[in-house]
């Protein structure tokens, strides 16, 4: 009797061990700890920005099951009884997880985005710097330049940040004004590419040559494109040296203190050495001529220059006063040996013809086109 | 006793429909609503936007509740989790709204602080090209003139982005505008020395 009760007991309580050992949570904490760190890998993500419509769904899916979860957190059940609501925890798991997969994809595409457009940019900055130094022409850019180079500066914080999208908002701003700089040069400059004009110098060049054969003279051409000065005697090449221009000599000259050197047939009008010039020795040229008076007026006229503007004058080939100053106001310098050199040749009368360039293949041409091929990479 | 048992059960039966008809927490859910707004209306959504975005699912929870219980039998309806619901989103709608104003502020004081010095070396950049020589020996500095200017310009667009409230925008852009001008300083700097080696020349007519 003994034995058949406590055999009884032992099967009771054998029972009640399968049972409650039988018996599950309603949810597996592991599942909501996943979907928690799901939450946290989208915030990361910067979900609520970059995917607000995904993440606003996932969210109210999110707070609806957490509450449900709550309220159903001291139920436990059987393990054969279906579990709507862990079926939906995984559901949402599942759902949370592709969108995390997916804004890791976009983020990394953005990223990828944002930095080859920098890169692509700093590379054009460091050309058209260059480009522009070698032609002289950065005041032909006005605020341009300062204006490209602080929104690859806000492009690049942006991407420090991890604001792809940002980053390459203003990548996209610089290559616009990228753009508008390449346009301003190619408008401002175009003439160098013009063969026309090429032609016109070319032959004003050839004819001061020619003057000097015909006329057993010496002459002087300068280009202003390749910065050189060459004289001629008889007809003849006799020396050639690199010259300075005006901070903006590289544009045609319109008035007084625009910094341009002027384009035409001048001649030398006087000869001063030292302690006649403060430009160690210089060539005065009788700038502004007929023909610079007469455009001038007409540019008054219409209106291209305001009528307060004076055309200038005191244009001369000098050499330099301080050897570390790089620029003049708008004459032609060399440096003093070649200055010497050249002063010792070269007599009151003699013709200095200036043009832009001798060649379609001068140097503003070549750096033009040079940003032009490049200007679709940006 | 049957007469008594006649007048008590339809008396008790009412009592049990009236107490027991449970209403939706309406003034709860209108306060809760009102302080999402709020918080909305503080830059939640910009400044903490994955708060924002867990008070806009805890509305939508509330509201899926109160429907759910809406269709039941009204017997069996239960608002008490609508009730914590709300209750929930109003106190996390506050808290959103002042952690997202404070969150504002923060970013409204980094971009004007980062304004002021890029206003200041903009400045210093002016006053060390007002300190050029004129004439001849000015030319080198004139191209340099053009991007001060330019970041005399860009000083109104950090301007213009802080009126919009996009203080990321003005921050970057006044750093940006900041390490421009130190590079423009130590260029006219070295402009300025080269300068200094030469004795100014007088003006020229050119």
């Amino acid at each position: 009797m003994a034995y058949g009760q406590r055999n009884r007991a032992n099967v009771t309580w054998s029972i009640c061990t399968i049972l409650l050992a039988g018996c599950v949570q309603a949810v597996p904490p592991d599942l909501v700890t996943a979907i928690d760190a799901i939450d946290h890998d989208l915030i990361a993500l910067r979900a609520p920005e970059a995917a607000p419509e995904e993440y606003a769904h996932f969210v109210r899916q999110w707070v609806l099951l957490k509450t449900r979860v709550q309220s159903d957190d001291d139920l436990i059940r059987w393990p054969w009884e279906s579990n709507d609501l862990e079926d939906e925890l995984r559901r949402l798991h599942d759902e949370g997880g592709s969108t995390v997969a997916r804004l890791n994809d976009r983020q990394a595409f953005q990223r990828r985005t944002a930095e080859s457009k920098l890169v692509r940019l700093e590379e054009r900055l460091q050309l058209i710097e260059s480009q522009v130094e070698s032609i002289n022409g950065r005041i032909v850019l006005g605020e341009k330049p300062v204006q490209f180079d602080l929104l690859i500066k806000q492009a690049r914080s942006f991407f420090e940040q991890k604001d792809y999208e940002r980053s390459i908002q203003a990548a996209e701003s610089a290559s616009h004004t990228l753009l508008a700089q390449t346009a301003v040069l190619t408008r401002e400059l175009g003439r160098y590419t013009d063969d026309k004009r090429i032609t016109h110098w070319q032959t004003m060049a050839k004819q001061t040559v020619e003057w000097s054969r015909v006329h057993q003279s010496t002459a002087i051409v300068v280009s202003k494109a390749d910065r050189v000065l060459t004289l001629y005697k008889n007809g003849r090449k006799v020396l050639s040296y690199p010259v300075r221009l005006g901070f903006n000599g590289i544009r045609e000259k319109q008035f007084q203190g625009d910094g341009a050197t002027p384009e035409g047939r001048y001649r030398v009008t006087a000869k001063r050495g030292q302690g006649q010039t403060q430009f160690y020795r210089a060539l005065a040229l009788d700038y502004p001529n007929a023909q610079d008076r007469r455009r001038f007026e007409l540019a008054k006229k219409s209106g291209r220059i305001a009528s307060a503007k004076s055309i200038g004058g005191q244009i001369e080939i000098h050499g330099v006063e301080n050897e570390l100053m790089a620029q003049t106001l708008g004459c032609v310098m060399l440096d003093n040996p070649h200055m010497e050199a050249l002063y010792e040749r070269v007599s009151p009368g003699t013709p200095v013809t200036i043009v832009g360039a001798l060649t379609g293949q001068n140097s503003v041409a070549l750096a033009l086109a040079q940003l032009e091929d490049r200007k679709e990479e940006t | 006793m049957i007469q008594i048992r006649q007048t008590f059960a339809p008396l008790a039966l009412t009592v049990l429909l009236v107490t027991g008809c449970a209403k939706p927490p309406t003034e709860q859910i209108e306060a809760a609503e009102k302080a999402i707004k709020e918080a909305q209306q503080s830059g939640a959504a910009t400044y903490t936007a994955e708060e924002y975005a867990k008070l806009e699912g805890t509305l939508a929870a509330l509201k899926k509740e109160v429907g759910d219980q809406d269709v039941k039998f009204a017997l069996f309806r239960d608002y008490g989790k609508a009730e914590q619901l709300a209750a929930s989103a109003k106190a996390d709608g506050e808290r959103v709204k002042t952690e997202a104003a404070k969150k504002k502020e923060e970013a409204k004081a980094a971009a004007l602080q980062a304004q002021q010095v890029a206003q200041e070396s903009v400045k210093s950049t002016l006053d060390l090209v007002a300190k050029a020589p004129v004439g001849k020996d000015r030319a080198a500095l004139e191209a340099i003139k053009n991007d001060v200017d330019a970041l005399k310009a860009s000083l109104n667009q950090v301007q213009t982005a802080l009126d919009k409230e996009d203080y990321p925008a003005a921050q970057t852009q006044a750093k940006a505008i900041h390490d421009k001008s130190q590079a423009v300083s130590t260029e006219i700097q070295n402009a300025l020395a080269k300068v200094g080696k030469g004795k100014p020349s007088s003006s020229k007519k050119k």
